[in-house]
């Protein structure tokens, strides 16, 4: 598996970022609805990526990015949120778990006074949870009836990653 | 608003009047342990907080008891997307009857009736407090997990046990008599 590699975004990468932004299979588990031009997307990128505390650009062997991946911070300031979204055409490849495990490896030098990061996924969503279990998360709790997406009320496992947990390979 | 009414316990909006009451449990160490907020040193700080805080907020009910019109403690819904997340503090010298379990029921058949929105009402208590633990589960919620460092308490963070209802867990009562908007 090719190398991967996180960096900050450019408004430059807002023609890269459509490939999963606008797919409404990668969206289908978020609460996002998928971009239909890449004008949104550019104010996206521009008001929320790019002052953002940590928002990086998944990319592989130096490549353009193929995902996003964010550690939000919460209003417990001990407590990040974190969201990632790959495009299609590289699931299934260990892409997500291996940017999961750099994220772990150096997010926690990066947000002072975090030492939680947590991920909520949805209990369908096989793919994200096997990635978030690969990469050493462990799973808490199932939280019922936590959210509406697309109009489907959905229970939402929550796993956690804290700044003690060992890291894997 | 019809008073939500559960045995001996019966919930009430706050006025600044209650100040003095307020006071008394939120200057116990004991009562605000497991809270963020440190206690109150000065009567001045629970009136500021009733005006501030408590009035202006989706859903805060004081807790009375045996028909007493002073609150001996404090319930808080705190409304999110489909969901909601409720507190809740008792006075000392009323702990270890049951007040806050009544107090936690009565406000879910409220907050349920009211919000036809909400799917789930969600609370966290410390893996500490065995005690908001046991009042959780008596009130018919279910225990999720336990949610690690999920809280900075007192300068630091927490394990937090995680209870929730959902409106599907709640037995069909009988039509209340309707009162109000």
């Amino acid at each position: 598996m090719d190398t991967i590699t996180l960096r900050r975004f450019d408004l430059a990468d807002a023609d890269a970022m459509m490939s999963w932004a606008s797919d409404p299979v990668v969206t289908a588990f978020t609460t996002s609805e998928p971009y239909e031009s890449v004008e949104p997307l550019l104010a996206f990128i521009r008001d929320t990526v790019l002052p953002h505390p940590w928002f990086r650009a998944i990319c592989l062997a130096g490549d353009g990015p193929v995902g996003e991946v964010s550690v939000t911070p919460t209003e417990d300031r001990c407590r990040a949120e974190l969201g990632i979204m790959l495009a299609r055409a590289h699931w299934g490849k260990g892409v997500a778990t291996a940017a999961l495990k750099r994220v772990l490896a150096t997010v926690y030098a990066n947000l002072d006074g975090v030492e939680r990061v947590e991920a909520l996924v949805d209990v369908d969503n096989a793919a994200a949870r096997r990635a978030l279990e690969k990469a050493g998360f462990q799973q808490e709790a199932v939280l019922r009836s936590y959210c509406v997406v697309k109009g489907l009320l959905r229970d939402m496992v929550i796993y956690s990653f804290i700044s003690t947990d060992t890291l894997v390979e | 608003m019809e008073a939500e009414a559960e045995g001996d316990v019966s919930l009430r909006e706050f006025t600044e009047a209650d100040a003095e009451a307020l006071f008394e449990w939120a200057s116990d160490p004991r009562v605000v342990r497991f809270q963020r907020r440190d206690a109150y040193a000065h009567v001045d700080e629970a009136r500021r907080y009733i005006i501030d805080h408590v009035l202006p907020h989706p859903w805060y009910r004081a807790i009375c008891v045996a028909g007493a019109d002073r609150p001996v403690g404090s319930i808080s819904v705190k409304p999110t997307e489909c969901r909601a997340s409720v507190g809740y503090r008792v006075a000392h010298a009323h702990w270890g009857r049951g007040v806050a379990t009544r107090a936690v029921s009565a406000a879910a058949a409220e907050v349920f009736a009211e919000w036809p929105w909400l799917a789930r009402l969600e609370a966290i208590a410390d893996v500490e407090n065995p005690a908001s633990q046991r009042v959780l589960e008596k009130a018919g919620f279910t225990r999720e997990g336990v949610l690690r460092r999920y809280v900075v308490l007192k300068g630091r963070p927490r394990d937090m046990v995680v209870f929730s209802l959902v409106r599907g867990d709640r037995e069909e009562k009988p039509a209340e008599e309707a009162n109000g908007p």
